[in-house]
């Protein structure tokens, strides 16, 4: 059986796309699954330093696409997880080299031999977009609790429901529970409301976000982190785990909103 | 501190806000009413409108108002006088 190809988008940049990628890749990787994260941000690549594999770059993308290495030459085995891989995106070249109907080919190829193809999405509605969920069958859209990226986030859904992505899931990501008790932030409930898909976690702000990054290992390898829970438990609904969706982990809201997630 | 004073003062609260605004905006996002668009559809009002009554042409407000289980397309538009039979219509 084919496994599932899920892109990570957002429209806006900088929400955490490349963040979610690295960690729920990782999580499902933990649970035993095969997994490849391919980075299609041509140009901005950023997943193989978030995931601390970038000096063991030989090939990229691109040179799949176009013939000049086979898939296995270019993706690289992350350090701790021997059924976890990354392909990197060519950092030098266009968001043009590639066609959509290409990347289309190449997830479905990579679908039939790993149970998860997780797609990093770059910011924008442009043609890098058009590219990356081409080939996906599931998307998960990034926002932040701020109007400018809900406003993208609900540009980017009408998009996908456009192309006949129908299968979409939210990620709230940055969520300050102290600003939004303060009633100074937008909660949960209000940005599911808007957006009107169902939610599939939410990650609170978190400097271990920063220091993770900083050292190259995804946030989940760390037990302590509410941020790296949250995304624990984003990625064991992903895994068709049934996790409800209050208690203090960073997700904790409205009960009636559980019947929104259709896992 | 100034956010309490604030809100003591009757003042909203920002997310709240937030919310409200979004709301709008992303109707009118995902129905492509852009001000040309929606500028376009005053005047065509405003030129059926006056073939049966005269119209203060100022006066013409387009809004969407959204309910719990619609949207609706609200329009209020000050009437000088209404005409005895209909004008013939203008240029199709
Ligand atoms: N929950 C969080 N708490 C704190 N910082 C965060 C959180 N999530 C992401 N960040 C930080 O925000 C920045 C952007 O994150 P990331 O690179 O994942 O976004 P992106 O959507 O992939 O960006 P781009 O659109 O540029 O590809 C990073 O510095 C990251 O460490
Ligand atoms: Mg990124």
């Amino acid at each position: 059986m084919a496994g599932k190809t899920i892109v990570v988008t957002s429209g806006k940049g900088g929400v955490g796309k490349t963040t979610t990628v690295a960690n729920i890749g990782t999580v499902l990787a933990k649970k035993k699954h095969s997994v490849v994260m391919l980075d299609a941000d041509i140009g901005l690549r950023n997943l193989d330093v978030v995931m601390g594999l970038e000096n063991r770059i030989v090939y990229n993308l691109v040179d799949i696409i176009e013939g000049k290495c086979r898939k296995e030459q270019a993706m690289l085995r992350d350090r701790k997880l021997n059924n976890l891989f990354i392909i990197p995106a060519a950092q030098t070249r266009e968001k043009d080299a590639v066609q959509p109907e290409q990347m289309k080919e190449l997830c479905r190829q990579l679908a039939e031999e790993f149970d998860f193809v997780i797609i990093d999405c770059p910011a924008g509605i442009e043609r890098g977009f058009k590219n990356a969920v081409a080939g996906a069958e599931i998307a998960i859209v990034v926002t932040t609790p701020e109007v400018s990226a809900i406003r993208d986030a609900d540009r980017v859904i009408g998009l996908l429901e456009a192309s006949l992505l129908k299968d979409i899931h939210l990620i709230v990501n940055r969520l300050n529970y102290r600003m939004v008790k303060k009633g100074d932030m937008m909660s949960t409930e209000d940005i599911v409301n808007l957006l009107s898909v169902p939610l599939l976690g939410v990650v609170p702000e978190s400097e271990d976000v920063v220091i993770s990054t900083n050292r190259g290992v995804p946030l989940v390898h760390d037990r302590g982190s509410k941020a790296g829970i949250a995304f624990q438990r984003i990625a064991a609904r992903l895994n068709g785990e049934s996790i409800p969706f209050d208690n203090g982990y960073g997700d904790g809201f409205l009960e009636r909103f559980k019947r929104l997630f259709r896992g | 501190m100034l956010n309490a004073i604030r809100r003591f003062f009757g003042e909203k609260a920002s997310g709240k806000v937030a919310a409200k605004r979004m709301q709008v905006v992303l109707m009118h996002d995902r129905m492509d009413l852009t001000p040309d668009v929606l500028e376009c559809l005053k005047n065509d009002i405003l030129s059926v409108l006056s073939r049966y009554m005269e119209i203060d042409q100022q006066s013409i407000r387009v809004d969407l108002e959204k309910g719990k289980e619609y949207t609706a397309l609200v329009s209020n538009v000050h009437i000088k006088r209404v005409y005895r039979r209909a004008l013939p219509a203008q240029n199709a």
